[in-house]
């Protein structure tokens, strides 16, 4: 369990965004575990599983809210088409350079944490759990276009983000 | 949009995230979690849910659910041949013609009304339903006055 502990509680934190959410899915999880304990004791791949049943248990919880969070994302994602500007063609080595300077993983995990719920879901399966785009709208119950839609803007975000919070960090 | 843009950010993306290092799970969790399956032990075995009975106990409750179940199928088919079976059900259906007369008379109205609806036509059902809504419409608004007086008064 003191093995996998941090793996299951930054599973459920990246997807949940709340520590107190992600404490309780992970207590879940392990109480999951327990009782599947004969089956997984000798199993090479109890860290996969204890991850799918963090994973599932996440994408539960955020599904009770998901009425909510969708409307927000929908919204807050016409705003983003509206007032959308053209794309930046950042220079390939800018962003790794003043990633080096900056506390790297902090900055990422901030940023990461303040994407609406949507689109840091959909990043985080897609990117963090392996899921392909029919996997993760099938299990978001939404269509692909959605997720995809939802993805880009989650990366354009994230880049945004990160340059915005890194030139902060630079000046300071 | 320019794909080999989107290629590009999609990559560094990628390495990003994939280079995040585990986040520190809190200090409590692993006594929160021994303590709540020290609680789920200390229950007696009739409290735990029935997977985490002994496989005895599971094996002789599963057994009597699965005889009780028969034993009740058998007994409904003996009854449904027994002497009195029809008698009763007969007194049963006299019991309950009461409701059977008001079923009847519900379904003898409501015909009645689906065809002075046809008579009238669509305008007038169109015209009932505009008179409902407006009059509704006039309750809410009333409703919505009356509240605003009473809370700017005090």
């Amino acid at each position: 369990m003191q093995q996998y502990q941090n793996m299951v509680f930054s599973t459920a934190m990246r997807l949940l965004a709340n520590q107190t959410d992600a404490e309780d899915i992970a207590q879940e999880t392990f109480l999951r575990a327990y009782e599947h304990f004969d089956e997984i004791r000798q199993s090479p791949t109890a860290g996969g599983w204890l991850k799918r049943v963090a994973t599932n248990l996440c994408l539960n919880h955020l599904s009770r809210y998901r009425a909510r969070w969708s409307f927000f994302s929908d919204l807050l994602g016409s705003q983003h088409e509206a007032d959308s500007e053209p794309i930046e063609f950042a220079a390939p080595d800018d962003l790794s350079e003043k990633l080096e300077i900056a506390d790297r993983h902090e900055v990422v995990e901030h940023a990461l944490q303040k994407l609406p719920t949507a689109q840091r879901v959909s990043l985080v399966l897609y990117h963090l759990e392996g899921l392909r785009y029919e996997e993760i709208a099938a299990k978001l119950n939404v269509s692909l276009g959605k997720v995809k839609t939802d993805i880009f803007r989650a990366r354009e975000a994230l880049r945004k983000k990160l340059r915005a919070r890194l030139a902060e960090d630079v000046v300071t | 949009m320019n794909s080999e843009y989107q290629k590009n950010l999609e990559a560094r993306i990628d390495r990003a995230l994939k280079a995040l290092p585990d986040l520190p799970a809190p200090r409590h969790l692993l006594p929160q979690v021994m303590q709540k399956i020290a609680r789920l032990n200390s229950l007696p075995w009739y409290q735990q849910p029935w997977q985490a009975w002994p496989v005895a106990l599971r094996a002789t409750t599963l057994a009597f659910l699965l005889a009780s179940c028969g034993g009740l199928c058998i007994a409904c088919w003996q009854l449904t041949r027994a002497a009195g079976f029809a008698a009763a059900t007969q007194e049963i259906a006299q019991t309950f013609s009461g409701i059977t007369a008001i079923w009847n008379t519900v379904n003898v109205l409501l015909t009645a009304l689906v065809l002075v609806l046809k008579h009238f036509g669509t305008a007038f059902i169109i015209g009932c339903c505009a008179a409902f809504a407006f009059g509704y419409a006039i309750c809410v608004g009333l409703g919505t006055a009356c509240v605003r007086l009473a809370y700017s008064r005090r």
